[in-house]
């Protein structure tokens, strides 16, 4: 038989989103010290009290070394190789509306299926798709047709959609950047206080040099009208995008929050060192989905992203909830985990993730659930697909403070190994401290089996998408966390991306 | 973050590497002086090593816990009717008080008492069953050696009486011994082997002990494992176990805590159809601690193994377990289990707990699972409403807990001596939970 019918041969695939803008860019020399990041928050117009948080986060970063306890391995990251700022040239300060953003932009999320055009979306039309995102295919077109994006390029945010609207319900959402110049009291009150400046390596890194991100605040009471959402490209050669996503929900808010990213095809490695912090008040919920599509290098392991990220949640006040759902299948090297701090009495935490990697990806994540207060209660699912040479870990902690009296963890997580040169690793830490605190944990790995193929293929289905179906079903838990229109992105994605890996 | 470079490094006290080792033969004497040698720069383990991440903070090891050089006229634990018995005293093979078996093809001896040839080949064999990188203190011991015993069961022998190896430790003084063992299950063969540590005295002490074990194609050892000295001794123990093809171990480590506990079990099937069960036993009450650390290495395709371990930590204690599956490249149609339950039997306890899994082979199944909590209301509510008072129901709960293990042990005596150990544990544990 000439066809294969391997698993494995079924997961080759090709990057969509690996294309280049050709733009204009300012984009600062590489190299990082002081005067950088003070030019940095000069450009950006920043307060005194900013530059200085950023230069006392500097100075911690400078006493760090790089953390090397995590299973992956890549090439060093030359820090002084790479240049801090790149934003797109343009003619005047800020465009002050769509039709001022620079065509080749707005090009560009369109072929990514990112609509930036509030009146398409708002009559509907966008679900019928634009040529442009029809073209994209599966690049995730129709799946923003309601829902406000702030787009960040390389180093800034280019627009945010919507805001408008949102602001007739109290909801701010912008770039961080603006939100320094128009709620400087709201972002220094909350900036920094669950990722500290010492946090980490990269997280310090980042909370010196970060140039933009998401800014999301809902005040009292509010239901956030309707999904917020970022999309991060990185563009330009030779930089790295540090940005950062705060998010504050107030006392009985509640926010669903949906973020994007791609980058273009090129040999060399990019760094991408983001830090978000979400905090919940009391009764508040935010939901936190990811679908991470970084340009995962070629089939010989050659360029990709570092996608090496601090994700944390506060769930500070009585009955509050932050849920994380991620799809993770591009990157390098991934190095992500992210946790939940449940401080709040009834608290909740939730952490939904499915990680594909595929030729020589690595990719070493999972979560944190720190219990405090009591009756806190978490549930961990994580679903890990390894293929091809790649690598893969679940590395978590699930942890209970002695005042976290009735709490409750629930983890499960599993591996599905395609092919055999792959490996898939569990690292759980569970410590307790309360003796009314329960834990439950479990794991399992397996393969895609002889069985459930020939099950499928005696129906007429075949291969390539027996194991998509599989696979599909193994993350099901997953993807019926992530909002509707999400999950389609993400169960198309997680199929390109098995493409040629079947077995 | 790394601190590392910022805490001085804390090295071995220069009190633990004194001359000795003078009766062992030349070979041995050999290989323990190489070690000697590597000891000075030995870094002790800290907050940041992660083998030692939860225990390094009981790992005291001041000039008070240099080796003891002097032997020991102490009274020996008890003798087991029916049974060979070795005692090591402070390290020492106590010939006149063992009873060694005269059945062809057993051979126990000590190292000092080995000629050139055999001594040859231990010194070859030692230290390559165990990994010391990850057992960082286990490495102490080999240094620090004044005898050993040697174990072998010839070919197709049946070794018909379980051997006890008594390690007793006088602890009138301060000071640490370093008892070994070294076992070659020949092909075919079967063998029961029971260590004891038993400590008399109450001084601080540290014992510092590892087994090696080579089992050989279809060769058949019951290892079992009791840990029950006092507080005031400071447990560091490694037991290392390879496995032909066809090989069967079968393991039951128990053990009460105390200032310091600390056992590393690896165990590596290097031969097909080999097969590993690990049962483990942790129990602490008052300030103790115990931490298990296990390994099992699947080298080779189609072999399964099997692990369950269950800690109970009253009081103010802190039980430890950290397991790991390692399913090497190609080691296809392996079956790996691992389970651990813990019960924290009061709000000042802690466990910590990692179960880990390592795969790089496709067609395994693997699973692992860990729980910690408290003892089941709905369970408590069932005997209550019987009549039985909340704290008999509750010390009866934790018995079955760990009870289920204890029977799996197969020699009745050494069930009877846990029991004792174990009825101990309870009553005192819902005694003082409940005054």
């Amino acid at each position: 038989m000439a066809e294969s019918n391997k698993p494995e041969d079924f997961v080759r695939h090709e990057y969509e989103a690996g294309f280049v803008t050709d733009i204009e860019a300012d984009t600062f020399e590489p190299g990082l010290d002081e005067s950088v990041i003070r030019r940095l928050s000069a450009i950006k117009g920043e307060p005194e009290w900013m530059v200085e948080w950023r230069l006392e986060a500097y100075r911690k970063f400078q006493e760090m070394t790089e953390p090397n306890w995590q299973k992956v391995s890549f090439d060093p990251i030359d820090l002084h190789s790479i240049s801090y700022y790149s934003a797109p040239k343009k003619d005047t300060d800020k465009p002050q509306s769509l039709d001022e953003v620079d065509p080749e932009l707005l090009r560009t999320y369109e072929k990514l299926g990112i609509p930036l055009h509030e009146q398409k979306a708002l009559a509907g039309v966008a679900g019928a798709g634009t040529p442009a995102e029809a073209e994209a295919g599966s690049g995730g077109g129709g799946a923003y047709s309601n829902v406000a994006v702030d787009a960040v390029f390389d180093s800034v945010s280019v627009v945010t959609t919507f805001k408008e609207k949102l602001a007739e319900a109290g909801v701010i959402f912008c770039s961080i950047s603006e939100a320094l110049q128009e709620h400087p009291e709201l972002v220094k009150k909350y900036l920094g206080t669950v990722v500290p400046r010492g946090d980490n390596y990269f997280a310090s890194l980042n909370s010196a040099v970060f140039s933009d991100g998401s800014f999301v605040y809902v005040p009292k009471g509010v239901k956030c009208p309707m999904e917020l959402s970022t999309y991060f490209r990185i563009n330009a050669e030779n930089t790295g995008q540090f940005e950062r996503t705060l998010i504050i929900a107030d006392e009985g808010a509640s926010v669903s929050y949906l973020e994007g990213c791609t980058a273009p095809q090129r040999d060399e490695n990019q760094l991408h060192a983001a830090v978000v912090e979400l905090i919940a008040l009391d009764d508040a919920e935010i939901k936190y989905s990811t679908v991470q599509n970084w340009y995962p290098g070629d089939e010989n392991g050659k360029g990709g992203i570092y996608n090496f990220v601090t994700k944390r949640g506060m769930a500070q006040g009585k009955n509050s909830k932050i849920s994380w759902t991620q799809v993770e299948t591009g990157s390098a090297v991934t190095w992500k985990y992210p946790s939940c701090v449940l401080k709040g009495d009834n608290s909740v935490g939730e952490f939904y993730s499915v990680a594909l990697t595929n030729n020589y990806q690595q990719a070493d994540t999972g979560t944190k659930m720190i219990h405090i207060g009591k009756n806190t209660r978490s549930t961990i699912i994580a679903k890990g697909i390894s293929a091809g040479k790649s690598d893969q870990s679940y590395r978590g902690l699930v942890k209970f403070q002695p005042t976290a009296k009735g709490a409750r963890n629930f983890t499960q997580c599993d591996s599905l190994l395609i092919g055999d040169k792959c490996g898939a690793h569990t690292f759980p830490y569970i410590e307790s401290k309360n003796q009314n605190a329960t834990v439950e944990h479990e794991a399992t790995t397996s393969k895609v089996s002889d069985e459930q193929m020939m099950f499928c293929r005696q129906r007429g289905i075949d291969p390539e998408q027996a194991v998509s179906m599989i696979v599909n079903g193994f993350c099901k838990e997953v993807f019926k966390e992530l909002p509707m229109e999400f999950a389609v992105e993400a169960g198309k994605l997680l199929e390109v991306s098995l493409e040629g890996s079947v077995g | 973050m790394t601190l590392a470079h910022k805490t001085p490094q804390v090295t071995l006290e220069p009190a633990f590497t004194p001359e000795g080792g003078k009766l062992l033969p030349q070979p041995l004497r050999h290989l323990r002086d190489i070690r000697s040698k590597a000891l000075t720069e030995m870094v002790l383990p800290n907050r940041r090593t992660e083998n030692w991440k939860y225990s390094s903070k009981y790992l005291k090891l001041d000039e008070s816990l240099a080796p003891l050089t002097q032997g020991s006229g102490m009274a020996v634990g008890r003798a087991v009717e029916g049974a060979y018995r070795v005692v090591i005293r402070n390290g020492v093979v106590d010939r006149e008080s063992s009873v060694l078996p005269d059945q062809k093809g057993v051979e126990i001896q000590r190292f000092t008492d080995l000629d050139e040839v055999t001594a040859q080949s231990v010194a070859r064999k030692l230290d390559t069953v165990i990994d010391n990188s990850t057992t960082q203190i286990a490495a102490l011991n080999t240094a620090r050696i004044e005898d050993g015993l040697l174990i072998r069961v010839a070919p197709d022998t049946s070794v018909d009486h379980p051997i006890y190896v008594q390690c007793v430790t006088d602890a009138q003084q301060s000071g640490s011994n370093y008892p070994r063992v070294l076992v070659e299950a020949g092909n075919g063969s079967k063998m029961t082997l029971v260590e004891e540590y038993l400590c008399e005295g109450d001084e601080p002490v540290l014992v510092d002990a590892v087994t090696e074990m080579t089992l050989d194609s279809n060769a058949n050892v019951t290892y079992i494992r009791l840990c029950m000295e006092p507080d005031n001794v400071r447990h560091v123990g490694a037991t290392g176990v390879r496995m032909a093809d066809g090989a069967n171990l079968d393991s039951h480590a128990i053990g009460f805590g105390g200032d310091l506990r600390r056992h590393d079990l690896q165990v590596r099937l290097e031969g097909e159809n080999g097969f590993a069960r690990l049962n483990g036993i942790a129990l602490t009450q008052n300030r103790q601690h115990f931490d298990n650390h296990t390994a099992i290495e699947h080298v080779v395709p189609h072999c399964d193994s099997e692990e369950t371990y269950r800690c109970l930590a009253g009081d103010k204690s802190h039980a430890v377990f950290n397991g790991r599956i390692h399913i090497h490249k190609d080691a296809q149609q392996s079956h790996a289990d691992m389970n651990n339950k813990n019960l924290l039997l009061s709000t000042n306890a802690e466990i910590d707990t990692k179960p880990e899994l390592e795969i790089y082979a496709d067609d395994v199944t693997c699973t692992h699972g860990a729980t910690v909590g408290q003892l089941d209301e709905t369970a408590l509510f069932y005997l209550m409403a019987r009549g039985v008072d909340r704290q008999t129901a509750a010390s009866m709960l934790s018995m079955a807990f760990v009870h289920e293990l204890v029977g799996q042990v197969p020699l009745e005596d050494v069930r009877e001596v846990v029991d004792v150990r174990l009825n101990q544990f309870i009553e005192a544990s819902f005694k003082e939970t409940n005054a």
